[in-house]
């Protein structure tokens, strides 16, 4: 309390701070730029995942390379400790800064939950081995994400647009003087460049909020027990080189106690590494300065796991029987025909396995068609992106979810390789499309099909029309052989209400069970 | 009803003040039945930046058009995703060229945008008129993206197609409208030119436009009346329109049209394509509307 300057804590908070900002800058930045490639890593956070890493490599049963970035990390733990959590992790970040704001329900560390994230980490692995993905559901950066990509920050634009159209159509001149520049200034730097709608976005905001709300029964309650991130690295930590040496016969004061938003002392002020995340609170309050961290400190407690054998062996043994339901579904046998993926998806069970539902895709996707699918794909494939060709697009020379996915479930593609990478085809159901149910002209579709051969094409055909003229329209039909399911057709179709043309995936690349009927050899 | 009328009645309607949706009908003065015929004058040549100043010559050059203090709309077509040489978009240097012209000319503001129809960046940027604006170091150019917020309704009060259109408020209260499309094939309007480079203006949904699509067009130019039209024809696109992607359905002309009747140039424009005028359903519709000439034998057409 007397110590005087800058203290181990202030240092800590300045990472904190400066990892976040960094954080949504990357964030901000996962957009369109001008030019088709990224100029920043905005995936990094993922890559540096250790958890998905090892998730992903289950799942696809290979080293998945992109995610490398993450053995650094592993790397520094086993050096330092749970330090990731505590001094770098975004969502700990922002759960300590909403601390003041979440009033805790009851006082004190109560650790009950404390096993359950190696529990759960458990059940994961076995069962992204084993063909049920769900890393993405409890993974935090795939949580905030997602949460930000999907509802907070088409959230944040709704309130400043309606805001600023409030003061543009309200307000009086000197008024629009002060907030037209605010508005473009906001637009310039932290404001989406055009407002994203997404499925979803109510689940994506509540799961994210739950977090938070779990504040309320202890400090950093996902760290403690939930969080499968904090699981790897609690393991790792237990090997971890240095290690925090709390006071002995040091009194009653039980500051230390007090003041760990982790729960990591005991009542012997021993300091467990598989807690500890280095927040140098503890050293700082320590009125008898008797914390330290060192690399020499023989006399420190052997950390224990404290599970239940029987509960974990529960946990696995649930990872291991779930994924074999899976398959009893009848999408097993006959996938939803709307679930479109992005271009370069992999084939569906691997794609799957390795998407980590962090929204990335959906949030850089340029024509807002990326969006994430409820349960057509099964609980296991819960907000994985799909294409919904009415909302949004996929842009013909655009290759950026490629770029940004962290796993390699959407392939790097280059613009050559998009251009002929097929995700679906599309239908014209002519008891709607105009020119063949009513006899008006329209081929909007033909105008905006961007294949340079148009998959689009029409022929004049004879309609009686409503006031029972016989008349001569184009009527639009497709080429399967050139067209690539981008949707363009299906989002510009004038047609109020559902599209009279329509996506869907068949034909697409990925899978060959999926082929369209052809007389000769399609491809 | 007078243009000026038709600006307070949008001024009115932004500022929340009116709640009637502005009208606007072509006064009769500009319906004169008999005319002096246009003059529509059309130039070849590679350096684009002499071309724009050449072809409009017969005109009586920029300054007829652009005067001092002037708030200039120029609205080039820059609707989609694809490069200056796959002849979707208009040339970017021409653009360059007339902005620089209207520069010079001494106008206060120049204004440069179209709504379009991939995602609006890709098109700003691939279309090379982004970077050619931004070639261009002079505070009165602005180039921007169309901001939601100011598109007005509009009572299309002679339309025959279509009564009420959302338009962009700074087409409608520019004091020198200039149109600078590219002439290119459009498989339902035949070629896109000077009118149906209009609809960039546009809001709501656009794809409407297309039940009658030549009605309609003519229905807009009662209200989006451009000073000038000049028309890009350096590379026209012969096939695929209106984004092409293939350069083998482009062809190199290196011509520019340029006329004060939206009508008549386009209707020129139409011959570079081995077409007659009367093919093209917006020509004729507007022609029927009065709203200008779309007879080759009754234009002034001057080579420059």
């Amino acid at each position: 309390m007397l110590k005087k300057g800058i203290k181990l804590r202030h240092w800590r908070r300045l990472s904190q701070v400066l990892c976040f900002i960094l954080f949504l800058f990357l964030f901000i930045k996962t957009d369109y730029s001008g030019s088709n490639e990224l100029p920043y890593v905005v995936n990094i956070l993922f890559r540096i995942d250790p958890f998905l890493a090892v998730s992903v490599s289950l799942a696809s049963k290979a080293l998945i390379y992109l995610m490398w970035p993450s053995l650094i990390f592993i790397g520094l733990t086993f050096i330092f400790g749970r330090f990731f959590c505590g001094w770098i992790c975004p969502m700990g970040s922002l759960l300590d800064a909403s601390h003041s704001f979440i009033p805790q329900t009851r006082p004190g560390n109560a650790n009950r939950f404390r096993s359950f994230k190696f529990y759960l980490l458990g059940f994961l692995l076995i069962g992204a081995f084993l063909g049920l993905p769900a890393a993405g559901y409890f993974d935090p950066f795939s949580i905030l994400v997602r949460g930000l990509a999907l509802s907070v920050y088409p959230a944040l634009n709704v309130l400043a647009t309606s805001f600023f159209t409030f003061t543009y159509l309200q307000m009086p001149a000197w008024v629009n003087m002060l907030t037209e520049p605010m508005y473009a200034f906001l637009k310039e730097t932290i404001l989406p460049f055009l407002q994203n709608h997404h499925d979803l976005a109510f689940l994506s905001f509540f799961i994210l909020v739950t977090i938070f709300i779990l504040e309320r029964l202890e400090r950093r309650f996902f760290c403690r027990s939930t969080c499968p991130v904090g699981a790897v690295y609690a393991i790792v930590a237990r090997f971890s080189l240095m290690r925090g040496k709390g006071g002995t016969k040091c009194g009653k004061c039980r500051n230390c106690m007090t003041v760990c938003r982790m729960g990591a002392i005991d009542e012997e002020r021993h300091i467990s590494p598989l807690d500890c995340n280095l927040c140098m609170d503890c050293v700082d309050m320590c009125p008898g300065n008797k914390i330290s961290f060192g690399f020499q400190q023989k006399e420190v407690a052997r950390p224990v796991f404290a599970l239940s054998r029987r509960t974990f062996l529960s946990s696995l043994a649930l990872g291991t029987a779930l994924p074999f339901f899976l398959d009893t579904r009848t999408m097993a046998k006959s996938p939803d025909p709307y679930l479109i993926r992005p271009p370069g998806a992999l084939p569906e069970h691997e794609f799957l396995g390795r998407c980590v539902r962090c929204g990335e895709c959906m949030k850089v996707c340029i024509g807002n068609g990326l969006q994430p699918t409820f349960l057509s794909a099964g609980i296991e494939g819960l907000f994985s992106p799909r294409l919904q060709a009415r909302t949004g697009y996929c842009e013909y020379n655009c290759t950026l979810c490629g770029q940004v996915c962290p796993t390699g479930a959407l392939a790097e593609l280059t613009l050559a390789q998009k251009h002929v990478t097929k995700i679906g085809n599309v239908f014209f159901d002519k008891n709607r499309c105009l020119p063949y149910a009513k006899g008006i002209p329209c081929i909007v579709c033909e105008e905006h099909c961007p294949t340079p051969d148009k998959a689009i094409q029409f022929r004049e055909g004879q309609v009686l029309n409503s006031k029972n003229e016989m008349i001569w329209v184009k009527q639009p039909y497709v080429i399967d052989e050139r067209c690539i399911g981008c949707g363009i057709c299906e989002t510009k179709c004038p047609l109020p209400g559902r599209s009279a043309v329509r996506v869907t995936s068949a034909g697409e690349n990925r899978n060959p069970q999926n082929a369209l009927p052809a007389q000769s050899l399609l491809y | 009803m007078d243009r000026r009328d038709f600006i307070k009645q949008v001024l009115l309607w932004s500022a929340g003040i009116s709640t009637s949706i502005p009208s606007f009908r072509i006064g009769s003065e500009l319906l004169a039945a008999e005319k002096a015929p246009p003059v529509v004058s059309h130039a070849k040549g590679k350096n684009y930046y002499d071309l724009v100043a050449r072809v409009l010559e017969p005109l009586g050059g920029i300054g007829k058009y652009v005067k001092t203090g002037d708030h200039v709309v120029i609205k080039p077509n820059m609707a989609w995703d694809r490069s200056p040489d796959q002849a979707a978009n208009t040339h970017p240097l021409v653009v360059k060229a007339l902005v620089e012209h209207s520069l010079d000319a001494g106008a206060k503001k120049i204004m440069v945008f179209d709504r379009t129809c991939n995602e609006q960046r890709r098109c700003y940027v691939n279309s090379g008129i982004q970077q050619a604006m931004e070639s261009i170091k002079d505070k009165r150019l602005a180039y921007y993206h169309p901001d939601t917020r100011k598109f007005v309704p509009v009572n299309i009060e002679r339309g025959k197609a279509v009564n009420r259109l959302e338009i962009y408020r700074d087409a409608i209260e520019a004091d020198t409208y200039i149109n600078v499309p590219i002439a290119k094939h459009h498989s339902l309007s035949k070629l896109t030119l000077g009118l149906k480079n209009s609809m960039g203006v546009l809001g709501g949904n656009r794809g409407n436009m297309h039940h009658n699509l030549g009605q309609k067009l003519a229905d807009l130019a009662t209200v989006i009346r451009p000073k000038l039209t000049l028309i890009d024809a350096t590379r026209i696109l012969l096939r695929n329109g209106p984004q092409g992607g293939d350069l083998d359905d482009v062809k190199i002309l290196d011509t520019l049209v340029a006329s004060a009747d939206p009508v008549a140039g386009d209707a020129f424009a139409t011959t570079l394509f081995n077409m007659q005028p009367d093919a093209i359903p917006s020509t004729v519709a507007a022609y029927k509307m009065g709203l200008g000439e779309m007879h080759l034998d009754r234009m002034q057409i001057i080579q420059a």
